[in-house]
């Protein structure tokens, strides 16, 4: 694959680490630091799984639902063991650590062979063309398997994000985010706020693991040191898709996630490609979000002074 | 309806900041009835709707409404039988939520919440009609965030939300204290309309003498978390604000005689 095209493969399968930490970091107010250890857990499942010749959708789901589990225990230790959040997030991260390496049974799970996901997306975009092998999208010269691993991708994040988006406007999904906006009100009204909490955090990741499922197909293996960093990838996703839509309309919020992981990924791409030292990606990034989140506050500052 | 036994409850037991919020106070309303708590700063007004409202378990004795003990009962489980309005506008609604979210929300208090769609056109059209009683002009708002909103705006909203479904009983806690007069007398009246036509049992703590004497059918009178007088029948008909200051008059006086002369005539008093 191109650069490009693997920029922005990449950005839709971290998306749905982006919509996780949109739920935890925005919906709840929730500082979740599980993510680092949920998205390995969904990788690590999903790439034994596939080794064992279990069928990928399968393998898939079971890295979503053990994501969810982490996310429900650390939503426990904080709602029932009265824990701090970041706390909680730090111990079942660090816990999972050990948990993913067993699961595993080495620190790298190569899949080598192993049918996935996209190599069914490339089988069955092969029976529908046939003739070349290099197709031209929009102008974008593009492999004809790239072409259906990316149409793949895309069309599961859309489901999966349209899915969100439904369960966000139900009874339940409503509550969940009264939950963030104001427990107090929402208690009063006789929803349990723990539960909406615990639910929440599975919810999340439950996502981030089904992003690292992907990841794991994508790239062709799974390492127990890939949630690493993945916090803030994620963070920086959502403040880019934040300021991309401007708005705090939930349908547009959730779309923003999703551009801004891609367009994090382009970008990254672009600045490895200039020449960026990947080892300064990490704190490229932290810099970034860093700048982010407190420049709206220092410009605010300026204007207020300004109009003094 | 509601009856209250000897219940207790104290704020961070065995250290210096121990205090003791709730002493040992009974007290029991009939359904219908419109009891108003007055009393100083810090005399367990607030911790006592706190108390039935679930927000903390009490230390000792018991609570039951409408014939169910809910002393163990969690805060979201008592919702089913109490609606409540909270002193701070900021307290009652989700800030970036819609107005038709909100009040959505409101429709299901203590009924599950499941996979079902929130905002149906029914329910739209529904609010439509119970805002447009508001006249304040947000029946057009419905899709605006609740938190564009005046305070006097949301403690409306509050109110319509506390009262969507008939609540067995009704806890405002000083709803208009945060507000501007005007807008404190548009909640004070829209709450005496609501209360009025759904024949509501509530329960009401409020800072200003003139709504005491104005509303509702008892008056209680808290002093350092107990109850010191309790006006019903005739008596409460006769009272008037100069009476219930001079009430007011009466602890400060008691307040500057020593600890222990003060304890003695309170024991006689009481
Ligand atoms: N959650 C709490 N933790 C510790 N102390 C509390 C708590 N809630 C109330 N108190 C204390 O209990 C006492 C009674 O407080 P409460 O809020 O019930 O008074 P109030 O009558 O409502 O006063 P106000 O008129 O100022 O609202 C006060 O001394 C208060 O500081
Ligand atoms: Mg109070």
């Amino acid at each position: 694959m191109n650069l490009l095209t693997s920029a922005f493969a990449l950005g839709l399968i971290l998306s749905l680490l982006a919509l996780g930490v949109y739920i935890s970091f925005r919906i709840f107010h929730f500082p979740d630091i599980t993510t680092e250890g949920s998205i390995t857990l969904g990788a690590a499942i999903c790439a034994v799984m596939l080794v064992k010749g279990i069928h990928p959708i399968i393998a898939t789901v079971a890295g979503f639902v053990g994501g969810g589990l982490a996310g429900a225990t650390t939503g426990v230790l904080h709602t029932k063991f009265k824990l701090h959040g970041l706390l909680s997030g730090i111990l079942v991260m660090t816990a999972l650590y050990s948990v993913n390496l067993h699961v595993m049974g080495k620190s790298n799970v190569p899949l080598l062979s192993a049918r996935t996901l996209p190599s069914i997306a490339e089988e069955i975009g092969a029976k529908f063309v046939k003739t070349s092998t290099r197709l031209n999208f929009l102008g974008w010269e593009l492999n004809q398997q790239d072409f259906f691993v990316v149409g793949a991708s895309f069309l599961f994040v859309t489901v999966v994000s349209v899915l969100l988006y439904f369960f966000f406007r139900t009874n339940l999904g409503t509550a969940m985010r009264a939950t963030g906006d104001n427990p107090q009100m929402i208690r009063a009204l006789g929803a349990n706020v723990d539960g909406m909490i615990i639910l929440g955090l599975a919810l999340s990741n439950g996502l981030i693991a089904l992003s690292g499922a992907l990841l794991a197909q994508y790239q062709g293996f799974a390492d127990v040191q890939m949630g690493i960093g993945m916090v803030v990838w994620g963070l920086a996703s959502v403040i880019i898709g934040e300021a991309l839509v401007g708005s705090q309309s939930l349908g547009l919020l959730i779309t923003g996630a999703i551009m801004g992981s891609i367009l994090f990924r382009l970008l990254v791409a672009i600045a490895l490609r200039w020449g960026l030292n990947p080892n300064d990606l990490k704190l490229i990034t932290a810099l970034f979000v860093f700048a982010a989140l407190i420049l709206p506050n220092l410009l605010r500052g300026k204007m207020r002074k300004a109009v003094k | 309806m509601l009856e209250i036994k000897n219940i207790s409850k104290t704020f961070h037991p065995h250290s210096v900041n121990e205090v003791r919020a709730l002493q040992d106070v009974s007290f029991s309303m009939q359904k219908g009835s419109f009891v108003i708590i007055i009393g100083t700063n810090g005399s367990g007004k607030s911790t006592m709707l706190n108390a039935v409202a679930g927000t903390f378990l009490v230390d000792t004795g018991r609570i039951t409404l409408s014939n169910t003990d809910i002393t163990r009962w969690p805060e979201h489980r008592r919702a089913t039988l109490i609606g409540r309005v909270f002193q701070n506008p900021f307290s009652g609604t989700a800030p970036t939520m819609s107005i038709a979210e909100n009040l959505a929300l409101a429709s299901r208090r203590g009924l599950p919440r499941g996979l079902g769609w929130n905002l149906n056109k029914d329910l739209m059209d529904q609010m439509r009609g119970r805002i447009r009683t508001l006249n304040m002009g947000l029946e057009d708002r419905l899709n605006n965030a609740i938190g564009s909103l005046s305070g006097g705006q949301r403690q409306a909203l509050t109110l319509l939300m506390a009262s969507w479904l008939k609540p067995e009983l009704l806890l405002l806690d000083e709803h208009t204290a945060a507000l501007d007069p005007k807008s404190a007398d548009q909640v004070i009246q829209l709450s005496h309309e609501i209360i009025t036509r759904d024949n509501l049992t509530v329960l009401m703590v409020t800072h200003s003498m003139q709504q005491a004497v104005n509303l509702g059918d008892r008056i209680i009178m808290m002093h350092r978390g107990k109850l010191l007088h309790d006006l019903t029948g005739a008596e409460r008909k006769r009272v008037r604000v100069d009476d219930l200051l001079s009430r007011f008059e009466e602890i400060r006086r008691k307040e500057l005689l020593d600890p222990a002369a003060a304890a003695m005539l309170q024991r006689n008093y009481i």
